[in-house]
């Protein structure tokens, strides 16, 4: 067996190329499900029936069918029916969707356990019912799902490679390119397991420094 | 506080709290069965009686904590409860009802993402729309009046029980409030912590704020009000200064309740 990894090297540029949209579609997806999985929180738990219950529903959905699907339906599907969204955007919307609804669970949790002692501390100050919630509820729920956020954004770090099946020239995808030029599968499935694994780990210490600085405040 | 001469004052001082045959029932259980209660600005009344007496629920309706199903609760002339508002208009005037009174909890429900400032300064700014060097100036005044100034950059969770209570009672009095309600401030703290909140409580008294205090501690309640009810099964059993209260108890219901809680003391 013969390893060659001096193909790897000189294709690096599209590798690193590969790594930065695999970044910035996470970075992207990354703020659509936190932002988007709060807004869907609130609404399931407090909102009219109307929207909370198409929501509750749109969570189950998304939650109960693969990822890889629902892209498929995103590009291909929606393409069919004459909706043409560029893969890169359809990427972004599909896997921050998808995670949203994950998300979207997980403030719920944790929003209930807060105690009901707060709202009635910041009610009795006079705080109003959005105030409660914006200044007192939603920052300690953000703090309490700090954890499982977390896992949850390395989780989808790596699904970025699924995008590769419709088109986005993210990492996975780049790095078939150059495989079909220079036949080494190995050295190049290797190498971009090491960057993600880097990126990972990047993330990961950087979000448990994040969570102890903020221990004091739980 | 019973031996100096503004007692009498406070008897024809003005009205701040009114209550008048308020009844609140949770499902069968009838907890408050027409309780009626004046409190006059700058006295001081504690509520004492047993567990489910129906103390607590007195307080926090006073609050609005918890809606009553009949009668009238009036805080220095505005009605607290309006039955006939409905949603919005009537958020909007408990707010501003609740802004006129200071509520500490047993379980102090300190807000644990904000420094002990933050937690103080937070509704005078947002609430009041006080500038922040002035709420900030202010707040560290009330933070030495509780004996914390220098916590003021803590997080609730390197307090101790006491010093959160009196973060609590700080943060309460931030919006100037007409009348403080103190729900079992002492009952969470270890014996050794109560004393330290009961002072910050009796220097409030001697600065004639109003309190309306549900306690378990039977000496502070004599020690600082002026007016002591006694309640028992959803009903104002007997009222009256504390001496009489405590040493010349006239209802049978009230001496067994000294009886116990003096035995434990």
């Amino acid at each position: 067996m013969n390893f060659d990894f001096a193909p790897v090297w000189e294709n690096m540029p599209t590798l690193l190329e590969g790594t930065g949209y695999t970044l910035f579609i996470a970075l992207f997806s990354a703020v659509l499900s936190l932002v988007g999985g709060m807004a869907v929180a609130l609404t399931t738990l407090y909102g009219k029936k109307i929207f909370s219950y198409p929501l509750r529903f749109f969570i189950w959905l998304f939650m109960g069918t693969p990822l890889l699907l629902q892209l498929y339906l995103l590009y291909f599907g929606l393409g069919q029916v004459g909706i043409l969204i560029p893969a890169l955007l359809t990427g972004i919307l599909g896997l921050g969707i998808h995670y949203m609804a994950y998300n979207a669970d997980i403030f719920r949790a944790t929003i209930i356990s807060i105690e009901k002692g707060q709202t009635e501390a910041a009610r009795s100050l006079g705080f109003g019912r959005m105030q409660t919630l914006w200044f007192f509820i939603v920052p300690q729920a953000i703090y309490r799902a700090l954890p499982q956020l977390g896992n949850n954004m390395i989780l989808m770090l790596k699904d970025t490679s699924v995008l590769s099946v419709i088109g986005v020239t993210e990492l996975v995808l780049n790095a078939q390119f150059e495989i079909a030029n220079t036949f080494r599968p190995f050295e190049f499935y290797i190498s971009v397991a090491v960057i993600y694994y880097i990126l990972n780990l990047i993330l990961e210490t950087s979000l448990n420094r994040f969570e102890k600085k903020l221990e004091s405040r739980r | 506080m019973k031996d100096q001469p503004q007692v009498s004052d406070k008897k024809s001082a003005p009205l701040m709290l009114d209550i008048i045959n308020v009844k609140k029932a949770f499902g069968d259980l009838e907890v408050l069965k027409g309780i009626d209660l004046q409190v006059t600005r700058g006295q001081i009344v504690s509520i004492i009686g047993s567990s489910g007496s129906g103390k607590s629920t007195l307080l926090r309706s006073i609050n609005h904590l918890e809606t009553i199903d009949s009668g009238e609760i009036w805080l220095d002339g505005v009605r607290v409860n309006q039955p006939e508002m409905k949603g919005m208009e009537f958020e909007r005037h408990i707010n501003s009802v609740r802004q006129n009174m200071g509520m500490v909890f047993q379980g102090f429900n300190l807000f644990p993402h904000l420094s002990t400032l933050d937690n103080i300064r937070l509704a005078p700014i947002k609430l009041k729309g006080m500038e922040k060097h002035e709420a900030t100036d202010f707040c560290m005044e009330l933070l030495a009046k509780v004996g914390l100034q220098d916590k003021a950059d803590v997080f609730p969770s390197n307090l101790s029980g006491g010093q959160k209570q009196r973060v609590a009672i700080a943060r309460a009095l931030a919006m100037q409030p007409k009348v403080m309600l103190f729900d079992e401030a002492t009952s969470a703290l270890d014996p050794e912590l109560v004393e330290e909140v009961n002072l910050v409580m009796k220097q409030l008294a001697r600065e004639q704020m109003t309190m309306l205090i549900v306690t378990h501690e039977m000496s502070f309640a004599n020690e600082v009000s002026d007016h002591v009810l006694f309640m028992d099964q959803g009903v104002v059993c007997e009222q009256g200064p504390p001496d009489q209260l405590f040493s010349n108890p006239k209802e049978e219901r009230t001496k067994n309740f000294l009886k116990k809680h003096l035995q434990q003391q």
